[in-house]
């Protein structure tokens, strides 16, 4: 992932209203585990107008005319889940509307954190504890156990 | 910094996390992320790609890095 790119994407989702939230990966960042990664993850919230903010604030971050396929009739209806790579190639954006039975944006805990200038909104260290512990990827599993330790949580 | 010896790897301690606000926070994720980069530098297919489950999103992804590391397999046999 590109740091000075994500400044930039964060920074227009502030800018422009978005109601969003970081999981995943650049969440354990922000939460002050640091790692490695290649996407950035958002929930966003389902709403068709949210979903226009998204865009427009990918296009002020992106000069890309391809973001205009990502649709709100996609992700309010049967495409939950869409993948946006960025003309670089370098790291693409995982944007969801909900996450199986398990997870949707509204039942999400979220949490305003520092990142440099800005104030992002991330999940909770227990949801992406939650997110991560029964997963079968062996990596978010010792996330979990990380998380767990950092943040003494305790198993639901 | 001084020399530390541990019987296991599972007695080393994890480096310290730093609080959210905290320059050096920033200023770590961003070297690991640009050394991330230069020690393995991908290009994934710009575009949009819809999935209808995070299942088959994450089989995607788990598609494309068996990809890449194929790729790299040939590119360091083939040297």
């Amino acid at each position: 992932m590109d740091y000075e790119v994500l400044e930039r994407l964060l920074a227009a989702l502030e800018s422009r209203g978005v109601k969003y939230a970081i999981f995943g990966a650049v969440a354990l960042n922000l939460h002050g585990i640091v790692r490695n990664t290649e996407d950035l993850d958002i929930f966003v919230a389902p709403e068709e107008s949210n979903i226009e903010r998204l865009k427009a604030a990918l296009h002020d971050a992106i000069d890309d005319p391809e973001i205009e396929n990502i649709t709100a009739q996609d992700l309010l209806g049967d495409i939950p889940a869409v993948r946006y790579v960025p003309p670089t190639g370098s790291f693409y954006i995982d944007i969801l509307t909900r996450l199986g039975d398990a997870f949707a944006f509204a039942d999400l805990d979220v949490e305003r954190v520092a990142f440099n200038d800005l104030t992002v909104s991330v999940v909770t260290p227990r949801v992406l504890y939650n997110m991560k512990k029964d997963t079968a990827r062996a990596k978010d599993r010792l996330d979990a156990d990380l998380l767990k330790r950092e943040f003494k949580l305790e198993r639901d | 910094m001084p020399v530390q010896k541990f019987r296991s790897v599972a007695d080393m301690p994890d480096p310290p996390r730093r609080l959210p606000g905290d320059p050096a926070l920033y200023k770590a994720i961003a070297g690991i992320w640009k050394f991330g980069r230069r020690a393995n530098p991908r290009r994934f297919p710009p575009g949009v790609y819809k999935y209808r489950s995070i299942e088959e999103m994450s089989r995607a992804q788990e598609q494309w890095l068996s990809e890449h590391v194929q790729e790299l397999a040939k590119q360091r046999h083939g040297r």
